[in-house]
């Protein structure tokens, strides 16, 4: 989104955004894409097609009904134990503010999911300070998909044998909750010169008969490290074969997409599918093409924690989509 | 024009003169020893710098990760293979022959470089 784009979007509808994906509207192009910058944060709800947000200023304001549902979870991401620079020396620290962010949520969320690059060097020692740290959280199942920097130098061995026992392939697997089909995928694997992050063959074989059976009124979450939309490929910001693993979801009326990654909060509907990246928990990544590489970006050291944070989902039954609210360490 | 033909015909009569006694080799050998080829490769901003570097054979390449997140060299061809390289670590692979040597990085693939080795 160009700086004039933005100013434009927060011009117009200031606290509250509505979106109609059927008729004309805000967006011409048929989509929103809407960057909220941790320490702003967005609280979605789409109902029929229309997408609700709400900047998190708003949210005290807001009934229970919308703030609450049957299911809740909380998604953290890029947690990356072991990075010592500036842009965040002790990532240790923020990261446990994360597990206290999700301690005091009002809605207790009843697992987490962590969307990759819980290490930074794929080191034990990393992978285990994470395990400790989020022992302290009040929801005690995690499910994890692996990110880049967990499978180095064994080709994601050591991650599977520590969170993907029950996996397939590279890591991936389903579970469903509440009646909600949660689907894990791998896209950090065999990766190509030139190229983007990938599932590959195998794994959407799986995909395609995991959901097949299921019914349209399912609401789905499909959760990944790379994003599955092209959010900037210059930089490697996508999944080459994500368009086959969307037609597959094609189906269903409400689809959620969970990614991490890029360290910011970013958040695009198309159709039923919502797309939502997850800010990091360790140090946060430049704005697409803002920057001369996607590297670590240092903030004043009092700024850190206001672009940090966790991703609090909602589930209500009878409501197309998940609420999902981002929420800053600050 | 007629006369440096003659003077490299000439020079070139006394290089195979001492090949054939083997000296000029000798002498060849004695310099990779005292002088080895090396050349750098930087990696910084998430890309190689320069991308593309040409060197002859017998080079040493090393490359050097000034980023603050980890990198790895990886041959397009499974010719050579670096293990992560954390902040300032580096990496070094001989070419001991001549031809093109595509690599990247194979945490963030965008990253390509290639080595023309002649």
């Amino acid at each position: 989104m160009s700086k004039h784009e933005g100013e434009k979007m927060a011009g117009k509808v200031k606290d509250e955004l509505l979106h109609d994906h059927n008729h004309d509207g805000i967006d011409r192009r048929g989509f929103l894409k809407c960057m909220a910058w941790a320490g702003t944060g967005a609280f979605c709800v789409m109902q029929g097609g229309v997408l609700k947000s709400y900047s998190l200023s708003r949210l005290p304001k807001l009934g229970p009904k919308e703030a609450m549902g049957e299911l809740s979870f909380v998604q953290i991401s890029d947690s990356h134990m072991g990075f010592n620079k500036p842009a965040n020396p002790d990532v240790a620290g923020t990261l446990k503010a994360a597990v206290e962010k999700i301690n005091n949520l009002s809605a207790a969320p009843e697992f987490m999911l962590h969307t990759g690059d819980i290490s930074h060097l794929s080191k034990p020692e990393e992978f285990d300070t994470v395990d400790q740290i989020l022992k302290s959280a009040k929801p005690k199942d995690v499910f994890y998909v692996p990110g880049e920097h967990d499978v180095l130098n064994d080709d994601g061995k050591q991650f599977l044998e520590r969170y993907g026992k029950s996996s397939k392939g590279a890591g991936w697997y389903s579970f469903d909750k509440k009646g909600v089909h949660f689907v894990g995928l791998v896209n950090v694997m065999n990766l190509k010169a030139g190229g983007l992050g990938t599932l590959g063959h195998e794994q959407l074989e799986w995909l395609e008969d995991d959901v097949k059976h299921l019914k349209h009124s399912t609401p789905m979450v499909v959760f990944a490290h790379i994003p599955l939309w092209s959010v900037y490929p210059e930089w490697g910001w996508g999944t080459e074969d994500s368009a086959q693993a969307l037609a597959y979801l094609k189906k269903f009326g409400s689809v959620t997409v969970l990614n991490g990654h890029i360290h910011q909060t970013m958040q695009k509907v198309e159709g039923n599918v919502t797309f939502h990246t997850a800010a990091s928990t360790a140090f946060p990544q430049p704005q697409p093409g803002k920057a001369d590489s996607p590297g670590p970006m240092k903030v004043p050291a009092e700024q850190l924690k206001s672009v940090l944070g966790i991703t609090d989902v909602n589930y209500v039954q009878g409501q197309h989509a998940l609420a999902v609210v981002d929420s800053s360490l600050a | 024009m007629r006369r440096s033909v003659l003077i490299s015909s000439l020079g070139a009569a006394l290089v195979l003169g001492m090949g054939a006694l083997g000296a000029g080799r000798q002498r060849f050998e004695l310099s990779v020893q005292q002088k080895p080829e090396t050349a750098e490769v930087k990696i910084d901003n998430f890309s190689f710098g320069p991308a593309t570097l040409t060197v002859p054979v017998g080079t040493t390449v090393s490359w050097t990760n000034r980023d603050d997140i980890p990198h790895t060299v990886v041959s397009t061809d499974g010719v050579f293979k670096s293990k992560v390289l954390d902040t300032d670590e580096k990496f070094s692979f001989t070419f001991s022959k001549a031809g093109g040597y595509p690599y990247f990085c194979s945490i963030h693939p965008k990253m390509t470089g290639k080595v023309v080795v002649q």
